[in-house]
């Protein structure tokens, strides 16, 4: 496969996953700062409406990633090919789960090695080896709210907003018992159900977007000695509010039970296992039955400003929801004629869906030059904490942070800046767990910060 | 199909699983009748004699091979001799052929493994047997027949003792094929 394909299939996996806060942090500003945001550090992606009404301050305005990644992804990706001995459908998935925008440092280690399965009438042995690190100790959750590029134009303190919105959610749930015989290699039982159960979920939508963000509450401090309230002392509440009407374009969903039960030798006669499944579907899009689907939501926040303190609550999505007309389907395997029988169990149906919302919630404090701040986010099948610090010495600025991913594992982030007037060059060093094993990595980000 | 469907949903793990093996072990011996292993001999004349001690068909890794790609595989054999009385010297041959054969028999042995009995001694034997990649497409067929005969060549009679077959194990070393 040529260079060209791969850097194609790379830049489409970082377009799909661009925008999303929760996974990867290109700003690297931000990156060192452990990911956390403030209205002046990493809030490009617009976690909190109110922030588009505070004043300009001393941190910055703006973030340009810098794709170093890429470089070295283009002298080292994987093999695409599936009849190549090298393809290795993990590393793929790597790419895809961690875009290679940023120079990975220190990689997990590669999912591979060979698997064993021992075979007896009455036994059934499987070491998954390496393979196991994939198989999680919980449930598989993934949920992302995805805001890509839109286009937006302010009008005073209001503006106007279009872009695509698309809703991703899967939850795979694997049964104790299947569990402890594909990760901790336990023999398989006779009379034992091994099952699993999926619910996952996808929806694409245009949001048209109106709002507004403005002060609504300013008490200058005794000596005001600027007009930015993170630095000046001042009291001031920031609010901000944007409705959005939303042209729903595809929705699907699916709900899926299935297993597998031993009989009382795992292998005898002919059939010996009993096999059970039965899932259901919602469907509905444009050029499909049921159409498009419309409904309304809002993006709502406030920011208050006390004795340089900083408190922000951004809801994104709040109450987002759209109508469609789904066609469901159930879809069930008749163990006796070793079929699946798929029923039509209603068309047009009216169905509603939600666009979950996510919430940020941060703090942060200025003492002279250096900012200390931590934050929530709390979104679909996932809630993040941050907290870092930014120290400048002139031109140049020292970072650290700490966080807890979208794995509750903790992450360790630092880094450093220096600004050339109206520019900046900032470069992080942290640690991540955004691969299919959630084993722990290290990546190199950099990026020029707008001030 | 059905029949390996808790270990065939595991395929697609390794099938993306790089230049890795999946690396399967089947007790064969566990899915034969029990009194098919164990066979009596009674040879009361200074001859030689052949015991069938198992021949037929037995369905294998079902399924495997529309994924994967055998290379290489291993048998394990054991028997063991409980000779109450009389003499011999003679060979263990193990047969592996395609299901669509019409006789075991009538292919070239796999394993041939000499031995000798002595009155009222018990005699074990084993080999492993690094089998060829053709004997390894064989055991990832849906079905396989196998044979296992006695060949004794009598030294002392009357002959007389029952042969037990104790470990036949096939390994089959398989890599993705998609």
């Amino acid at each position: 496969m040529s260079k060209v394909t791969s850097l194609t299939i790379a830049l489409i996996g970082c377009a799909l996953l661009a925008g999303t806060a929760e996974s990867q942090t290109l700003d690297a500003r931000r990156l060192g700062m452990g990911g956390v945001v403030t209205s002046d550090v990493g809030d490009f992606s617009g976690s909190n409406i109110a922030f588009r009404a505070v004043p300009k301050g001393a941190g910055g305005t703006g973030s340009i990633p810098l794709p170093l990644g890429l470089i070295q992804y283009l002298s080292d990706h994987p093999v695409y090919d599936s009849k190549d001995s090298l393809f290795n459908i993990y590393k793929i998935a790597n790419v895809f789960l961690n875009p290679p925008l940023t120079i990975q440092l220190v990689k997990p280690k590669e999912v591979s090695g060979d698997i064993s399965i021992f075979v007896a009438q009455d036994s059934l042995k499987v070491d998954l080896a390496d393979v196991k690190r994939v198989i999680p100790e919980n449930s598989m959750k993934q949920g992302e709210v995805i805001h890509l590029f839109g286009i937006h134009r302010s009008v005073g303190k209001g503006f106007v907003q279009i872009g695509p919105l698309i809703h991703l959610r899967n939850e795979l749930i694997l049964s104790d018992k299947l569990r402890d015989a594909l990760r901790d290699g336990r023999p398989f039982t006779s009379n034992t159900r091994y099952g699993l159960t999926d619910e996952g979920r996808a929806q694409a939508a245009v949001a048209f977007q109106v709002g507004y963000a403005a002060r609504a509450l300013y008490r200058p401090p005794a000596n005001e000695s600027s007009t930015d309230p993170r630095r000046n002392r001042a009291t001031a509440l920031y609010l901000g509010a944007a409705p959005k009407y939303l042209l729903g374009l595809a929705y699907g969903d699916a709900r899926g039970d299935g297993g597998v039960t031993t009989g009382d030798t795992l292998f005898s006669g002919s059939n010996p296992v009993t096999i059970d499944m039965d899932s259901q579907t919602r469907n509905s899009g444009i050029g499909g039955s049921g159409g498009l689907g419309t409904g309304i939501g809002s993006d709502v926040g406030g920011v208050l400003y006390w004795n340089n303190f900083e408190f922000g609550l951004g809801l994104n999505d709040f109450g987002s929801q759209i109508k469609w007309k789904v066609t469901r389907r159930r879809h069930l395997y008749d163990d006796t004629t070793n079929k699946f029988t798929t029923t039509v169990e209603a068309t047009n149906e009216e169905y509603t869906s939600r666009i979950p919302v996510t919430t940020t919630i941060n703090v942060a404090k200025r003492i002279g030059r250096t900012t200390i701040a931590a934050d929530v986010v709390d979104g679909d099948l996932r809630t993040t904490m941050h907290a870092g610090a930014e120290l400048w010495f002139g031109m140049w600025a020292v970072r650290s942070g700490i966080y807890r991913d979208q794995n509750q594992m903790a992450q360790f982030a630092g880094g450093g800046g220096y600004r050339f007037g109206k520019l900046g060059l900032d470069l992080a060093i942290a640690t991540n767990s955004r691969n299919i094993s959630r084993e722990r990595g290290a990546e190199l980000s950099a990026s020029l910060s707008l001030y | 199909m059905r029949r390996l469907i808790p270990f065939l949903l595991l395929l697609p793990l390794v099938a993306g699983c790089g230049n890795r093996n999946l690396i399967l072990t089947v007790d064969i011996l566990s899915f034969m009748d029990p009194s098919t292993r164990v066979v009596n001999y009674n040879v009361p004349v200074l001859a030689s004699d052949t015991v069938e001690v198992f021949s037929d068909s037995l369905n294998l890794l079902q399924g495997v091979s529309d994924v994967t790609r055998a290379v290489a595989a291993s048998l394990d054999i054991a028997a063991s001799f409980d000779n109450t009385s009389g003499a011999a010297t003679g060979d263990f041959l193990i047969y592996f052929a395609a299901a669509d054969s019409a006789n075991p028999f009538t292919t070239t042995p796999i394993a041939n493994i000499p031995f000798q009995l002595f009155p009222a001694t018990v005699t074990n034997v084993s080999t492993h047997i690094d089998a060829s990649p053709a004997l390894a497409e064989v055991l990832t067929h849906d079905k396989a027949k196998v044979g296992v005969r006695v060949v004794f060549n009598v030294t002392g009679v009357p002959l007389q003792g029952t042969e037990t077959l104790t470990q036949l194990t096939a390994t089959v070393i398989m890599k993705k094929d998609l």
